[in-house]
């Protein structure tokens, strides 16, 4: 039996079928469910929120997504242990939600994913490495130590802000899961200039983790801007395998399926 | 010498941000008849900035007549019974639409927010503080102005 995990569609959600297939790619029963069926969501073991500009990213990015019905079933999952995903959008909404860092309040913001400090959107390849020891992120299961993964960084609003003795806490804590770097794994300054350099963060269970930038992106070998897509050039499976970002979704799918029965 | 001047731009059109932020506040159980927003555009001059008010009612990034009003405000705080979210670190920026403006030293933007009851009155400021706290600002980068 394979897991079912729910990838929440609010309206202005624009990255849903890209996840789904990520999801699929990996052996996970994905399925799309919008913000006016929360009622669906009882069902599934795992939850992805996909990126895009929900609800336009009217007041702020994430906020309004934030207080919707549909994240009362999916904060409810959260508390309760269940892994929840958040992709760029879906790591505003997470942050909105008060469920990343997690050391406030749910709805209570203690971190945010601010304007760009260049003020603009931006797009651009990025690698990130996992910036805590691998057993504090469960939701990523099997993931190796100092994991690098390729994705596509496009956001207007990716900058990890946050007070001063906050951030010491994301920091002391282990909650910055994931900065940036160059393909080698060497940290980078953020694009964005993310305070930390953070590209994701993770709760203190590990079962909720806000990345900012795509992977799903970046997971077939036709989207690498790396040798490895001329390398498969002319080989259509090749050119069409799963690869690079993907990696990410094989550790989530690892750690879902890691509760339900086989 | 420089001052400040400020300009409020609101829409003539339903304005679905201030509907949406209605909505939201009416999940969260704070009560108003209606959710009045503007862009607040603040600008430090100097004593050449000209007709400043001709100029930035020609910005079409800022207004744009089809749609926009533009007031100029006497005061550089809000008004009774308004709150201004900024950004806490915003830098000012010192052009607007790749446009440097005479005589502006710094350009500042704020989203102006009124919560107003079924007479058209404010709401109690208690009833603003909590739309505040639980959802027009996000304390982790942005601070609330008052008056």
């Amino acid at each position: 039996m394979s897991a079912r995990v729910a990838v929440v569609v609010f309206p202005g959600t624009n990255s849903e079928d890209e996840t789904l297939r990520a999801l699929f790619a990996v052996g996970l029963d994905g399925e799309l469910v919008h913000w006016s069926q929360p009622e669906r969501l009882g069902r599934f073991d795992a939850f992805v929120l996909p990126g895009g500009f929900a609800y336009e990213d009217r007041i702020r990015a994430g906020a309004v997504a934030a207080h919707d019905a549909v994240m009362d079933p999916v904060i409810d999952a959260a508390q309760a242990g269940k892994f929840v995903l958040g992709i760029c959008n879906g790591a505003q909404i997470l942050a909105e939600a008060g469920l990343v860092p997690g050391t406030g309040p749910l709805r209570r913001p203690t971190a945010a994913f601010a304007p760009n400090a260049s003020g603009r959107f931006q797009s651009v390849h990025v690698h990130v490495k996992l910036a805590v020891p691998p057993e504090r992120v469960p939701l990523l299961a099997g993931i190796e130590a100092d994991a690098v993964i390729p994705a596509w960084a496009s956001h207007g609003d990716g900058r990890l802000a946050a007070p001063t003795e906050e951030l010491a806490r994301i920091g002391r804590d282990g909650h910055l899961a994931f900065v940036y770097c160059d393909r080698d794994g060497n940290e980078v300054p953020a694009p964005n200039g993310a305070a930390l350099n953070a590209a994701a963060l993770v709760n203190g269970a590990g079962n909720v983790l806000a990345i900012m930038p795509h992977p799903e992106r970046d997971g077939w070998t036709y989207q690498h801007l790396d040798a490895s897509r001329d390398a498969a050039r002319g080989d259509t499976r090749a050119t069409l395998a799963p690869s690079g970002g993907i990696r990410l979704f094989e550790h989530f799918a690892r750690a879902v399926c890691g509760g339900v029965p086989a | 010498m420089s001052s400040t001047r400020t300009f409020a731009v609101t829409l003539t059109i339903p304005d679905n941000e201030a509907f949406t932020a209605y909505e939201t506040l009416g999940r969260l159980g704070v009560q108003a008849a209606r959710v009045v927003r503007a862009d607040i555009w603040q600008f430090e001059v100097d004593e050449s900035s000209g007709d400043l008010a001709s100029t930035v009612a020609s910005i079409e990034t800022i207004h744009n007549p089809n749609k926009h009003r533009l007031a100029e405000r006497e005061s550089d705080r809000p008004a009774p019974g308004e709150v201004w979210i900024a950004s806490r670190d915003e830098t000012p920026a010192t052009v607007v639409a790749g446009r440097a403006i005479a005589g502006v030293r710094a350009i500042r933007r704020r989203t102006a927010w009124r919560l107003l009851d079924d007479s058209g009155r404010d709401v109690a400021p208690a009833d603003l503080d909590r739309a505040v706290e639980t959802f027009l600002c996000n304390p982790a980068f942005q601070v609330a102005i008052t008056v």
